[in-house]
């Protein structure tokens, strides 16, 4: 009990978790004959001569896993790196989509989903997504536009002088899609969710259709965005009672992955994990989510369309592999091109063979670049969310009016819609960061909960904060402050130039992630929402029809019906409490002998 | 000046034991900022609290956390009631409240007996006991592995806390027992063993397993770090800033140019830092006009104690009065400097104090009648009033 007494060398800090702790299920097995002489000193090397089969431990054991969480995250995060793009890349033969759809139309690939046979067993067929915030992220660095930015990066992952001027292959991407495809997507289902859980009657989804099947069971008010994945991994380690609150909705990413699977193994007859997707995000995270089972085939392939029973497939990711804007220029170094030589044009969309579905093509690939409200600067960094609800909502009541009140800090923004004779119709808060957040789920802590913590306890002053009514009907959450320009992946300022603060930089980053709207606002063919940077004012330009277009709705029930699977197996998910023990449950053997065995080495704690 | 270690003419005292001590191990006495009393915080679940006038048990905080109280501080700036932080190793952080009832000064002034201090006195008034019970107010969730420190912030809005998780983290008491999360600093790279506020300026100090020291304040409306000080080889086990002198000797003083703070470490060695006030020799109100956008500090190590102990030093505490610094830690020792014309001596030192037990903390605490004394707080659970 007394170092005085005991051991010379102290060192309290026992790290939460350096050593993995999962008890590997098949235990090596000892040659008995080895074992007979009881009194054969065991030397290193027999120990080492004996072959024990690896131990097998899959990412979703580490994702179950409460041992070593984090390291368990930094694997993940280590397995999806820019090393990992142009391994991959020189894996595998390409596989060209043009000579699968010309046999398709033949029709003599008809009787299989297994692809054009052996020749093609190990291709692949590339495709690439990239977030608005990267190339925002490109814009600053290099001083171009969020445009430019984006054909500079068609070029590296696509062109013939990009990826594809090295490699054993030189292969390259076939296609690259803009996740905001998806996000406006993300952005019509996110506000019916709230329209469902506020009771108020959903659009149908088509024209044709007169319901809207995605009624089922919505989340509990006020529902949180659920697209960040730093977010959405602490509220599953740390806050199960927020869980039913999160959106169900996929993130962008996650559904550009699905979209691009579901649909380019159907209409190729290849199999998905012939279809390697790499998405270029603004933070690390997305690597994360990337690598959850809820995200994989196993989610929405038909079970009776394999031919191999599913039983016996690992599931595939709908999104294979994450790089961040920083990784992105370590790939184009790494093959030895000059990213900011690259060309600021488009690229030449003869080379690209068609999108095989006429439908999507023309929604993944606009003419121009696509103008999104996502990047309004009221919309926010983080793809808009809680703008796109709220001129939804406005939408639906005449003459009422939108109040923003500034939080504590610039990161937490209240937001009210006032009906004319002023009573509180909507209300909705921005809670970016992980400071902002600890407020928002002790807000959210059932009273009961709250209490329990203290059991013993004498008799509490009050109940606890979650008595105070929390009225929000939808709260737009990120794990970053100041939004997903911001991500962990992004271009960081002191990389680019030594004077420049990391507030300036930011500042920068965002101007460029806001100027596609300003350059492209007069085209817009939908209404933009007004801008929030006032204390009291009404979204101007209200249009008498629902804010989202249309044709997103269309293209979901295309979507849907051309591939057989239900909407919601598409475009929903799920999320599960994973068990952190550190001061949660009373973790009865482990704990109290982990402290008894710190008391002895000294008075460390 | 010197290196000597023996005790020099001056001596550290036994004045009393504080009873009923607990039965397990104690990590830390907190002092009442201006009560003599004192809250010794326990691994069996409880805070015990002490009148130093009469070295006996006055009540308990108990009941609340599920694993070991490794520290806790008193609020201050309050009239009428007291309120305590609790920091435990199941992650959480307690506040409670307790009426005044100037209980301590009543009992202190009639100098009682002991069986008077266990429970209710003999006036019987058990109607009301449970004013004289520490009541539970809300517990702070959120750190994500045990708790460390907590300190409360001079004007007491705003309360620090630190773990093993390595985040500092900032509340801030928005109205009766409603806290917010306003900061959660993650910079240190190691279990963050102690975090303390400077006693007027928003300025928090952190010391971590990775060998540093933080120095936090806000900018704008978030907190960041503006000095990192390095130089400890060692785990910094604590950190203590000096009293802040009174306005008439602080304008004609020249030798503390710059606000200082003591830290001591596993390396053995107590440093002194200090702030280096922004160059130029304008006077100050300029500077703030100057002041860039940069909120970075220069620190320097200023000094080194004598090295007195040969283990780690868990614990130091700076007197407001004396301006002594008095130090403890594996070895059993307790030892205190004294300062002149910025070099450091040793004063006293007492060897043993609490038999072959580590001591884990040590501070300077008020008898009330402008008597100081050292209150050292065992591993063996026992708690030890001292005099210089």
């Amino acid at each position: 009990m007394s170092a005085i007494l005991s051991a010379e060398d102290l060192n309290d800090f026992i790290s939460p978790g350096v050593a993995c702790i999962k008890p590997v299920e098949t235990l090596p097995l000892q040659d008995p004959q080895k074992q007979d002489n009881a009194y054969e000193v065991t030397t290193e090397e027999k120990v080492t001569e004996q072959s024990h089969p690896p131990a097998q431990i899959s990412l979703t054991d580490c994702l179950a896993c409460s041992g070593c969480v984090t390291s368990a995250e930094a694997v993940l995060v280590s397995l999806q790196s820019h090393a990992e793009v142009l391994n991959t890349l020189d894996a595998h033969p390409v596989i060209e989509p043009s000579r699968l759809l010309r046999q398709y139309v033949d029709g003599a690939t008809q009787t299989t989903d297994e692809g054009v046979g052996d020749l093609d067993e190990d291709g692949r067929l590339f495709v690439a997504s990239v977030s608005p915030q990267v190339r925002a992220s490109i814009a600053a660095t290099y001083n171009v536009s969020e445009v430019e930015a984006g054909y500079m990066i068609d070029h590296l992952l696509g062109a013939r002088d990009g990826l594809a001027s090295g490699g054993r292959y030189g292969n390259s991407f076939t296609w690259i899609v803009d996740t905001n495809a998806m996000r406006e997507a993300t952005l019509v289902l996110g506000a019916d969710e709230v329209l469902n859980s506020l009771g108020q009657p959903l659009p149908p989804l088509s024209p044709t259709s007169t319901q809207n099947p995605l009624t089922s069971s919505p989340p509990k008010p006020p529902i949180l965005t659920s697209a960040c994945p730093g977010w959405i991994c602490y509220a599953e380690k740390t806050h199960p009672h927020i869980l039913p609150h999160l959106s169900r909705l996929k993130s962008p990413q996650a559904l550009t992955g699905t979209l691009l699977k579901t649909v380019l193994s159907q209409r190729l007859h290849i199999r998905p994990e012939q279809i390697w997707h790499v998405a270029i995000m603004p933070c690390f995270d997305k690597k994360l989510e990337a690598s959850r089972e809820e995200l994989t085939d196993i989610y929405w392939r038909p079970s009776s369309s394999a031919s191999i029973p599913a039983s016996t497939r690992s599931p595939v990711r709908d999104t294979d592999c994450v790089i961040t804007a920083r990784e992105l220029l370590m790939l184009a170094d790494t093959r030895g091109i000059s990213f900011p030589s690259l060309p600021r044009t488009p690229l030449d969309l003869t080379q690209r063979p068609p999108f095989p579905d006429p439908v999507l093509s023309s929604f993944l690939f606009p003419p121009s670049p696509r103008s999104t409200r996502a990047q309004d600067p009221s919309a926010g960094t983080s793809g808009g969310y809680l703008s796109h609800i709220l001129s939804t909502q406005l939408a639906l009541h005449p003459n009422a009016t939108l109040t923003t009140t500034r939080g504590r800090n610039a990161d937490v923004t209240d937001y009210t819609i006032h009906a004319a004779d002023g009573t509180s119709l909507f209300r909705a808060g921005r809670y970016y960061g992980f400071r902002n957040i600890q407020n928002l789920v002790r807000r959210l802590r059932p009273p009961k909960q709250g209490r329990s913590r203290m059991p013993g306890a004498r008799v509490p002053v009050k109940s606890e904060l979650g008595g105070k009514g929390m009225e929000y009907a939808y709260v737009e959450v990120m794990a970053c402050p100041g939004g997903c320009t911001n991500g962990g992946g992004q271009i960081k300022g002191s990389d680019v130039r030594e004077d420049v603060s990391a507030k300036e930089w930011l500042g920068r980053v965002d101007e460029a992630y806001f100027s596609l709207s300003e350059a492209e606002s007069e085209g817009e063919e939908h209404e933009g929402g007004g801008r929030v940077d006032g204390q009291e004012h009404s979204l101007p330009q209200r249009s008498e029809k629902a804010p989202a277009p249309p044709t997103i709705r269309t293209i979901l029930t295309h979507w849907s019906t051309s591939t057989g699977i239900p909407l919601e197996k598409l475009a929903y998910t799920s999320y599960r409490s994973v068990e952190s023990d550190v001061g949660k449950e009373d973790r009865s053997g482990a704990q109290e002998r982990v402290v008894e065995i710190a008391g002895r080495i000294g008075g460390g704690w | 000046m010197t290196t000597s270690s023996t005790a020099g003419p001056v001596s550290i005292t036994l004045l009393s034991s504080l009873a009923e001590p607990s039965l397990h191990h104690t990590w830390l006495t907190a002092a009442h900022p201006t009560q003599p009393l004192v809250a010794t915080c326990s691994s069996d679940k409880c805070v015990r609290v002490y009148s130093l006038k009469t070295s006996s048990h006055l009540s308990t905080i108990n009941g609340g956390h599920k694993r070991s109280i490794r520290t806790c501080a008193w609020k201050p700036g309050l009239k009428g009631e007291n309120v305590i932080a609790t920091g435990s190793f199941d992650a959480t952080v307690g506040i409670w409240r307790r009426w005044d009832n100037d209980l301590s000064l009543r009992r202190s002034d009639v100098k009682m007996s002991e069986e008077d201090f266990t429970g209710a006195n003999g006036n019987g008034n058990t109607d009301e006991d449970d004013d004289d019970e520490w009541r539970f107010a809300i517990v702070l969730e959120g750190h994500e592995s045990e708790v460390k420190s907590v300190s409360w912030s001079a004007g007491g809005n705003l309360l620090a806390t630190c773990s093993r998780d390595k985040s500092v983290w900032i509340w801030e008491e928005m109205g009766d027992d409603d806290y917010e999360t306003v900061a959660v600093l993650q910079e240190h790279e190691g279990d963050v063993k102690c975090v303390s506020w400077h006693p007027e300026e928003l300025l928090l100090a952190s010391s971590s397993y990775d060998d540093d020291i933080r120095l936090w304040r806000e900018d704008v409306d978030d907190w960041g770090c503006v000095s990192i000080l390095r130089g400890h080889e060692s785990t910094v086990w604590a950190v203590e800033w000096e009293g802040v002198k009174s306005t008439a000797q602080g304008t004609s003083s020249t030798e503390n140019p710059g606000i200082r703070l003591a830290s001591c470490s596993d390396d053995q060695t107590i440093r002194i830092w200090r702030k280096i006030p922004k160059e130029k020799g304008p006077p100050q109100s300029k500077l703030s006009i100057i002041r860039s956008g940069s909120i970075e500090e220069e620190w320097v190590e200023d000094s080194q104690l004598p090295r007195a102990h040969v283990r780690s030093i868990y614990s130091i505490g700076w007197s407001k009065n004396t301006g002594r610094i008095v130090s403890t830690g594996g070895d059993g020792k307790i030892v205190v400097y004294i300062e002149d014309q910025g070099s450091w001596s040793v004063l006293a030192e007492n060897d043993g104090a609490h038999g072959v037990s580590e001591i884990n903390h040590v501070c300077w605490a008020h008898m009330g009648d402008n008597r100081e004394v050292i209150v050292s707080t065992a591993e063996d659970g026992s708690v030890k009033v001292w005099a210089i």
